[in-house]
């Protein structure tokens, strides 16, 4: 799918206003010192200035492809606070708009998902083809009369939808750069998820919604770089599920940080870490097996991460599990608030019934009634919440663990860090995140993490030596 | 859900012993007897609590089907992992205790096919209040198979269905 | 009889529909059903729409784009709501590759319907 694929009408989708950034941005953090400011989970005025610099112009996950098989099947889900529908077109492509209607505003869908032949809002009986385009209404020569031109009150488009490798993202941002430019060289870690044999991937189960009372940046910070919290808030379910402790994984010396441009992997090389945590050893025997083809597609050190003790947030908060297979979007609700909407995600090559196993472990394991995200739900209410205070909210976090500990002599691309028990991939967040919020356009933001690896790098159907 | 034409229900013996039944495990979730509560459960339970979505009447999925999301879909050692972790001093969700109320009501049970087992309709509400201000309340309806056993009533089966499509809890550190 | 020239069998895809217009502009949808042409008035007894424009849905039935409302095609009969008006049918003529209809007619379905 082509990168700039604008849906076609960008005319019909305004942009906001480009307004100046907060003024005490550079107050907000020190990342060489290791300190940020509590504000950045509470203040109002941070809020809307997300909603307009960080998801007004991010590439925002929408959809699997493989939840949009038929043309007519559509989903609603989520840019930020924005309702959009997702709809597979009759020529196979992928198209989004708005959920709402042009003519008074009124919901359009209020269906999560399904298939049709025509959105029709319950208001008037506006009727809007899958395209978006408006087909007709009751009194259209009315509306004529009046001098209407159809054309020109379709459902707004999304202003940019792309994918890679089954995941289709959203952009509201007409210039922004391009999907592949926006992920960069972290497909290379990507791939280790969605092109372990060339097959791809699909989601198994549905979409699984919850509320959790806190502010978005902390299950992402928590998802891009915090394997650290295990040993602790997961004590619990680790004894439930293996029998002991959670591994001290701060002695391992094989593991890392890696963030490109604020996205971020933390991980170890124990190929089965995360995966064993579901108490099934049919999967583990799965990751085993396949562990040598992918070593063949991917390298032998890319192999060892695919169900490895590891955690991933893609910018701004997309997050996954390798392993446990969870593939979640934290859905800000405000400054205080999110819907977390999950997802399980799998080989479409995996047995039937190694599928079904990770449908019912990754929701045994992370979900609201899972064993292990059970214990996260107060972290992350209480780290929000905490902020009510106003003297609580002058006080400064620490976030500088790890801050000796690059990298500089390794092949991987991006920055690395040695010790997955780090902070390395919380900083480059927030850097990405501070460099967002202080830029007007795209082009006052600045690209720390410039491309090293070619296109070719990410195709791996060549043979390979 | 079998025709409603069709259902034979239980005399009025058998259906009072079948509502001390189901009270009593209410009041066993309330007080965290949780292994008392896992021995009421068969050894080839299938305890069910699928995700709800927002569908069109005309679409023939539905709001919820066997082998789409969620949140319980347990045999007896997956209801045993939970409760083990419940019993974990490190259950940090735990400590301070969360309080809980389960009020069952509706109560209505058939004859099945079988002659030892007994299908069994309630609604509850469970709500769980938590530290200061964190409460939480789910309605439902379950579906149950109880099965005698040994002079003994167990739960062989157990549908759950909550009204909400979006949970508005953080967690579910509950049964129901 | 006022028999129109419709159009030519291979020229439309069966499960397929399209429009013409007669002489006297009368707006005609022709629909291929699983090789069996039919005709019905092309505008929709809802609202404005041409169901030329719509779908085949469930074998024999057009559904309008507009607001999917659904005619069975070989009476007319409005099959689902909001369409109440069954739709005028024309007589359908296969003549070799040539499909003809007789605009004075209804279809033999439309007429032996009650």
């Amino acid at each position: 799918m082509s990168d700039k694929d604008c849906s076609g009408s960008c005319h019909r989708l305004n942009q906001p206003p480009s307004t100046e950034p907060l003024p005490y941005l550079d107050r907000l953090m020190d990342l060489e010192q290791g300190r940020l400011s509590r504000r950045v989970y509470w203040d109002h005025a941070i809020y809307e200035q997300e909603l307009e610099k960080v998801f007004g112009r991010s590439w925002l996950f929408l959809a699997h492809e493989s939840q949009l098989p038929s043309s007519g099947d559509f989903l609603v889900t989520s840019m930020a606070e924005d309702s959009v529908i997702v709809v597979r077109q009759k020529d196979k492509s992928i198209k989004a708009f708005l959920n709402t209607c042009p003519h008074r505003g009124n919901k359009v869908s209020f269906s999560d998902a399904g298939n049709t032949r025509q959105f029709i809002c319950n208001y008037h009986g506006w009727s809007f083809g899958i395209d978006g385009a408006l087909r007709g209404m009751a009194g259209q020569e009315l509306f004529e009369q009046s001098g209407m031109n159809k054309s020109e009150h379709g459902l707004h488009p999304v202003a940019q939808v792309a994918s890679y490798k089954g995941l289709v993202f959203g952009n509201m941002d007409p210039n922004a750069p391009s999907l592949d430019e926006f992920l960069g060289d972290f497909r290379y870690y990507l791939d280790v998820m969605l092109d372990m044999d060339g097959q791809g991937t699909e989601f198994v189960g549905a979409c699984v919604k919850s509320e959790i009372h806190c502010n978005w940046k902390v299950p992402a910070e928590n998802f891009v770089g915090d394997i650290y919290h295990a040993l602790w808030t997961h004590d619990s379910a680790a004894h439930a599920m293996l029998g002991g402790p959670v591994a001290p994984v701060y002695k391992d010396p094989d593991s890392y940080h890696v963030n490109v441009n604020g996205h971020g992997w933390e991980f170890n090389l124990d190929i089965v870490g995360n995966a064993a945590t579901l108490g099934d050893k049919e999967i583990r025997k799965y990751l085993w097996s396949i562990q040598p083809q992918v070593a063949k597609r991917l390298g032998e050190f890319r192999s060892k991460m695919i169900g490895s003790i590891s955690s991933c947030n893609v910018f701004p908060n997309l997050s996954f599990l390798p392993g446990q297979n969870t593939f979640r979007v934290w859905q800000p609700r405000g400054p205080n608030k999110i819907e977390l909407h999950t997802w399980t995600i799998v080989n479409k090559s995996a047995p039937e019934q190694i599928k079904e196993r990770w449908r019912k472990g990754a929701m045994l394991t992370f979900s609201p009634s899972g064993v292990f995200e059970m214990d996260d739900g107060e972290n992350f209410e209480f780290s929000t919440r905490s902020n009510a205070g106003f003297l609580a909210r002058q006080q400064d976090l620490y976030m500088g663990l790890g801050r000796d500990t690059r990298l500089s002599d390794t092949e991987l691309p991006g920055n690395v860090f040695r010790n997955q028990v780090n902070e390395a991939n919380h900083r480059a967040f927030y850097q990405r995140w501070k460099d967002l919020m202080a830029a007007r356009s795209w082009a006052e933001v600045p690209l720390r993490d410039s491309p090293s690896l070619g296109e070719e790098a990410f195709k791996h159907d060549e043979v390979r030596a | 859900m079998s025709a409603v034409l069709d259902e034979r229900p239980v005399d009025a013996a058998a259906l009072q012993r079948i509502s001390a039944f189901l009270l009593r495990e209410a009041r066993l979730l309330d007080t965290e007897g949780w292994d008392e509560w896992l021995a009421l459960m068969t050894e080839d339970i299938h305890y069910w609590m699928p995700a709800v979505e927002n569908r069109r009447r005309v679409d023939k999925l539905g709001a919820w089907e066997p082998g789409r999301g969620a949140y319980f879909d347990d045999k007896h050692l997956d209801l045993s992992r939970r409760i083990a972790r419940f019993k974990q001093p490190t259950a940090w969700a735990e400590d301070p205790p969360t309080r809980h109320i389960h009020v069952v009501s509706n109560i209505e049970a058939f004859h099945t096919e079988v002659p030892n087992e007994t299908r069994v309709y309630s609604a509850f509400v469970n709500y769980r209040s938590r530290g200061e201000r964190d409460n939480d309340m789910l309605l439902g309806r379950r579906e149950d198979i109880l099965r005698e056993e040994d002079g003994r009533l167990r739960i062989a089966r157990r549908t759950v269905r909550i009204t909400q499509s979006l949970l508005l809890s953080k967690n579910l550190n509950t049964f129901f | 009889m006022s028999k129109v020239f419709l159009i030519k069998r291979q020229d439309l895809a069966p499960g397929r529909a399209c429009k013409v217009s007669a002489a006297d502009k009368t707006p005609v949808a022709i629909y291929n059903v699983e090789g069996r042409f039919y005709a019905t008035h092309d505008l929709c007894t809802h609202a404005e729409a041409s169901l030329a424009e719509g779908e085949i849905v469930d074998g024999d039935c057009i559904a309008c784009p507009l607001h999917d409302g659904q005619f069975h095609i070989p009476t007319g009969q409005a099959v689902s709501h909001p369409c109440t008006v069954d739709l005028r049918t024309y007589l359908v003529i296969e003549d070799g590759d040539d499909i003809y209809a007789d605009l004075s007619q209804e279809s033999e379905e439309a007429a032996a319907a009650i």
